[in-house]
């Protein structure tokens, strides 16, 4: 095939972040007017991939072609002059201004007297959003509207900027059945008016509904490129997930002893439903799914930071209530968050304050703080997971990912806890770190911690979990035993293949 | 040499904090330079004044009929939140204590009375704050035309006469050579400073200050804490009634003390407590409370007077702002030059 | 019908019938034409202060400095007007103008480029405007009969039976609905203050916006100063006193969130109308007139609380949707 019957053409593309390597020389091909799916797991680069097509960031090396010109755009202003636009699942708008102005926003219509047309734009908008939605009111203001009726403003501003090339980020993850098929026949008829559009997602059903070829990437290379039609689900699948178990799993002994921790039916309007799950004593249990599945959602429930609508939560047979995280401290319960640095840490005290946030009472006599006995304290809690610090009087921001999620560990091993719920405990750590993490929690659960960990790394499950329940779009879709599933039966639980109890 | 190892095995080690180069030049320290320079001015521009010792414990009467409520603001600002409010919770303070004495309360009765109407305000504003997450800027300039409404509700255009005379004495009078003021303040900021540096609630405070996400999965009560801060913010505004009284010869009437929020925010800003929480020190604002007396007299001295004053208290606040601020570009473009090599 | 309901302010106009329809059974002597200018009279010097806060508040900044703003410039065009009477006195209007508008600029230029915190920039300002506006005066006063007939006119002169500072106004009032509805640059200040980030991205200069909205409400708060002492006849260094809060508490029953994106012109009119209603209505009830700060204060926590309050139900709206998805 010619070049040019590419519209838009991506070779060997690069991109590293610090020592992160996120687009390992990914390549890419968008015919004119076709609807192209890009698919992966979390983290496979798709977005960094976007990013990078968008302007918001700059390749390493690499080329980009548009229409057969190089081009380089510095930003997303010069990608969207290029007629690249993108409409992303969480729209970052301006809330509080009108539909047509966030249409113009930029390219406002104006009359001699250098005054905003304001009938004119709202006519305009009106004429953009008509073939898209009936229902939309142009003058109301953006963050009044659904989510759906936002991604439509966008696409209509995008239309508005005669784009040529769109790119959808997910945008059925939060679309009811009805609106999801109107997406659909408004991404045909942009195909048939010649829109080349790259379709993010991670549902099959987008794909065969639209999509003529897909994509894979995969831990941030290219994996390779398929007409739809030609390719089964299982293929695909083993596409996306097919990483090798290289990293080590340190050896499991801990042994596992009655139930602690049981979560019945709870539900919270807007995040998930009917969630049940328990955990034993030495037992890790895996949280799967996709990012935005409800899985955080499901462990700050337990933890009191959100309180569920309806369903029991009960510790060692007892029912319990947990309302704030004071409370699930008390219980015993405690989080590892997602986000160490706006939720694990505090980078402006030292790493010894850090470590005794939680509790304070084990070194303060009549609420005054004895630092002398605090300094130790701290330090037994860090040598207990070997933390690699040179002063602990720094600033947790002086380490290195790894030793600062240690830190976090380290805060919470200072209470006598019965629960953990780590939730992403390796993200955003190095290779040789996470090993050491993993060596946490099989101690931890030797000791007979019972742990629940949230991931979204189907190896790292693998490796680690005693049991695996996955999770999608707020409902469990899946619980198995480790041992007799395999990465693709998780893959595909995620995705939505499974309702029920899946068996090997 | 910096290190002593306080552990025991490995490589875990608590620094010892104290440097010498780095002490001198804390922002603490650059304020203890500032008071010393204006003190040198002094001496020299009014040699006869200076060395008078009625003289320094008049400057330092002067300047601390707010200074019970600069502690107080310490710990609001620490947290990230501001109150406009407590020129009129002081007011209104007062006025309670004025009135219960004008009915011929007994004075401990009627002095408690003025510090309670001031946890109670308060607490108005910390319920407001914490559990209705209202902005705190809003909640405390409607609360002070509440407050200082209440005031003149009551009060209308009379003023109360009837105080305690110790008022008088915290606002006058001397023990040996030390100011009575000064020497309550100086207690007073003990207080605060072992609240704050060495008990849990002033760890937790610099915790939600720094980071409220860390403070609530860290099993802080922030809503709480809040709702604590505002009521101590109260008690000292109740306190500050005292002194503002006293120094104001035992009067009160409706329209006193208006501005003195903003006199006492400068302070604690001057004494590098950042607006945006989390930093700060209790001898920091302790320090400039004496350097904003002493200045103001200076100026006073070399026939300023009181109300061009002000453009002075306007200038320092804005450079103790922007000293940080530009600190910090200055030293990024210093690094990116570097790096830029 | 369905356009009248539909209109944002909606709520507020009830809120502003209400307050007349009590205003009217309790004191009817409130509703004459010649009561109700001298009423609008009175507070039209809110508006100016209000309109350009509004403008700052919008931009999620807020200026405390206004009311020494006032009081710098009223000082100086009155100090000068004394000793050169025969100047036009348009000459002192465009004078004010300017005063604010340096002292605006040097806000927006702390705020916008020196990224200080506004509430402390201005704060610092607020004393430093003051201090100015005492050094010029010299701690005089000046009385009615020292401030000349043609500068009073400026602001007291009926024409059609209102006197000139309303007419001013309602230029002001149309001058900013006009700017803030149809002008690139009256909305970069809602994009910036609604979302800062979307803003950058969208190519908007952050600091050169911020410094503008200060510009403007240091100018409304000069010339603001100018008509104070032309319509009260009067000056003195400490005119305009607090002014900042009233303007701020007009701000916030007109509808404008402190968080910035949120406000308009025409809520703010509102605003400034059901606050200059509350005041005039204490002050016509015997024995009230000492109540006004405090029914004020009250006002406006009940206000915000219903503003927070509204917010939250669309929260939980906007939750219910997607939780019928799940």
């Amino acid at each position: 095939m010619s070049e040019q019957n590419y519209i838009l053409e991506l070779k060997d593309v690069v991109k590293t972040f610090g020592g992160v390597t996120a687009l390992n020389g990914v390549s890419f091909q968008l015919k004119k007017g076709e609807i192209h799916a890009l698919m992966g797991e979390n983290g496979a680069g798709k977005s960094t991939f976007i990013k990078v097509i968008t302007g918001v960031h700059q390749p390493d090396s690499g080329i980009m072609l548009l229409e057969g010109e190089r081009i380089a755009p510095k930003s997303t202003i010069d990608s969207a002059k290029m007629g690249i636009a993108a409409i992303y699942q969480h729209v970052t708008a301006f809330p509080d201004l009108s539909v047509t102005e966030n249409i113009f926003m930029g390219q406002e219509i104006k009359n001699k007297l250098g005054m905003y047309d304001w009938r004119q734009m709202h006519k305009r908008a009106k004429e953009l959003i008509e073939p898209l939605s009936k229902e939309i009111d142009v003058t109301k203001p953006m963050g009044s509207l659904s989510v759906a009726a936002q991604q439509l403003v966008e696409i209509a501003k995008a239309l508005s900027r005669d784009a040529r090339i769109l790119i959808m980020d997910e945008p059925t993850a939060s679309l009811s059945t009805n609106e999801c098929e109107e997406l659909y026949a408004i991404a045909e008829r942009l195909r048939n008016e010649g829109v080349s559009i790259i379709l993010i997602s991670h549902r099959f059903e987008d794909m065969y509904r639209l999509a003529t070829r897909v994509t894979v990437f995969r831990d941030a290379q290219y994996i390779g490129c398929w007409d739809v039609d030609k390719i089964s689900n299982q293929k695909l699948i083993g596409a996306m997930v097919g990483r090798e178990l290289d990293q080590m799993y340190p050896e499991k002994t801990a042994k596992i002893g009655e139930t602690v921790l049981k979560v019945e039916h709870i539900s919270k309007e807007g995040y998930f439903k009917d969630i049940s799950l328990e955990v034993k004593r030495g037992e890790i249990l895996a949280l799967t799914g996709l990012v935005g599945a409800g899985r955080t959602e499901v462990c700050q429930t337990i933890f009191g930071i959100m309180n569920p609508d309806s369903g029991t939560i009960s510790l060692e047979g007892k029912q319990i209530q947990v309302k704030s995280p004071v409370e699930a401290f008390r219980h015993g319960i405690g989080l590892l968050p997602e986000n160490r640095q706006t939720q694990g840490l505090v980078n402006e005290l030292p790493i010894y304050q850090n470590v005794s946030s939680a509790d304070m009472n084990h070194f303060a006599k009549a609420h005054m703080i004895d630092e002398k006995a605090e300094i130790q304290n701290a330090i037994d809690l860090c040598q207990r997971i070997s933390l690699k610090a040179k002063d602990i009087s720094a600033p947790p921001s002086s380490l290195s990912g790894g030793n600062q999620q240690k830190v976090v560990f380290a805060k919470l091993l200072s209470m006598p806890l019965k629960v953990l719920i780590l939730d992403e405990p390796t993200k955003g750590i190095d290779v040789g770190a996470k090993y050491s993490i993993y060596e946490i929690m099989n101690e931890l659960a030797s000791n007979g911690y019972a742990i629940i960990m949230v991931s979204s790394e189907m190896p790292e499950v693998l490796g680690m979990a005693d049991r695996i329940v996955v999770m999608k779009s707020g409902h469990v879709s899946g619980e198995f035993n480790n041992g007799e599933v395999s990465q693709e039966m998780l893959m595909a639980a995620s995705l939505g293949e499974h309702r029920k109890e899946g068996s090997a | 040499m910096a290190g002593e190892n306080k552990g025991t095995v490995r490589d875990l080690t608590v620094k010892d904090s104290f440097q010498l180069s780095k002490f001198l030049v804390k922002w603490e320290m650059m304020l203890v330079y500032i008071l010393i320079l204006i003190n040198v001015i002094l001496a020299v521009a009014r040699p006869g004044l200076y060395f008078n010792i009625a003289t320094i414990q008049s400057i330092i009467q002067s300047g601390l009929d707010l200074s019970p409520m600069v502690m107080g603001m310490v710990f609001i600002l620490l947290l990230g939140d501001i109150d406009v409010s407590i020129a009129s919770e002081m007011v209104l303070s007062g006025m309670v204590t004025g009135i219960l004495c004008d009915k011929g309360m007994p004075v401990i009765v009627a002095v408690l009375a003025g510090i309670l109407t001031g946890a109670v305000c308060g607490a108005f504003n910390g319920v407001l704050v914490g559990y209705v997450k209202m902005p705190a800027v809003i909640v405390t300039i409607s609360t002070s035309m509440l407050f200082r409404g209440i005031v003149e509700i009551v009060l209308d255009v009379n003023s109360l006469k009837n105080f305690p005379a110790f008022y008088n004495a915290i606002g006058w009078k001397n023990i040996g050579i030390l100011p009575i003021c000064l020497i309550l303040y100086a207690v007073i900021t003990v207080i605060f400073y072992f609240i704050l540096h060495r008990s849990t609630f002033g760890r937790q405070l610099y915790i939600v200050g720094n980071n409220p996400t860390t403070a609530t999965y860290s099993g802080i009560r922030v809503e709480r804490l809040k709702l604590i801060v505002f009521i101590i913010m109260g008690v000292m505004a109740g306190i500050g009634s005292i002194f503002f009284v006293g120094r104001m010869g035992g009067g009160l009437s409706s329209s006193m003390g208006t501005g003195y929020e903003m006199d006492v925010i400068a302070i604690c800003v001057l004494g590098g407590v950042s607006t945006n929480g989390g930093k700060g020190k209790v001898y920091g604002p302790f320090i400039a409370t004496f350097i904003m007396a002493f200045l103001l007299y200076t100026l006073g001295l070399v026939g300023v007077d009181a109300n061009t004053r002000k453009i002075v208290t306007g200038i320092v606040l804005l450079i103790a702002v922007l000293i940080p601020n530009l600190n910090k570009q200055f030293l990024a473009d210093i690094r990116g030059k570097f790096a830029s090599k | 019908m369905k356009k009248i309901m539909g209109y944002r302010n909606i709520g507020l106009v009830f809120g502003l019938i209400g307050l007349m329809v009590l205003a009217a059974i309790i004191t009817p002597s409130l509703f004459s034409f010649a009561a109700l200018v001298s009423m609008l009279r009175n507070n039209a010097v809110y508006v100016f202060l209000a309109i350009g806060m509004m403008i700052v508040l919008v931009t999620g900044g807020i200026d405390l400095s206004v009311g020494s703003t006032l009081a710098l410039s009223g000082v100086v065009c009155t100090s000068l007007m004394s000793t050169h009477m025969d100047v036009p006195a348009i000459v002192w209007v465009l004078l004010s103008l300017v005063i604010g508008i340096i002292c605006g600029a040097f806000n927006g230029f702390v705020v916008g480029y020196l990224k200080v915190v506004p509430m402390i920039a201005t704060l610092g300002t607020m004393y430093i405007y003051r201090g100015f506006a005492f050094l010029l005066s010299g701690g005089q006063w000046w009385f009615p009969h020292q401030i000349s007939q043609p500068y009073q006119d400026w602001a007291a002169k009926s024409i059609v039976s209102v006197p000139a500072i309303l007419w001013i106004a309602a230029i002001v009032f149309i001058a900013a609905a006009w700017f803030m509805g149809y002008r690139t640059s009256g909305r970069r200040i809602y994009a910036i203050g609604t979302n800062v980030e979307s803003a950058q991205v969208a190519g908007i200069k952050e600091a050169r916006v911020r410094f503008l909205a200060f510009v403007i409400c240091g100018a409304l708060a000069g010339l603001s100063g100018m008509l104070y002492t032309a319509n009260y006849a009067l000056c003195t260094y400490s005119i305009g006193d607090g002014y900042e809060l009233q303007a701020i508490a007009i701000c916030i029953l007109g509808g404008v969130s402190i968080t910035g994106g949120r406000g308009t012109v025409d809520g703010v009119l509102i605003g400034w109308l059901m606050m200059s209603f509350i005041t005039q209505f204490i002050s016509l009830l015997p024995g009230l007139s000492v109540w006004q700060h405090a029914l004020q204060g009250v006002i406006i926590i009940v206000a915000v609380f219903i503003n927070i309050a509204m917010t939250r139900s669309s929260e939980k709206r906007f939750l219910k949707e997607r939780g019928a998805l799940l």
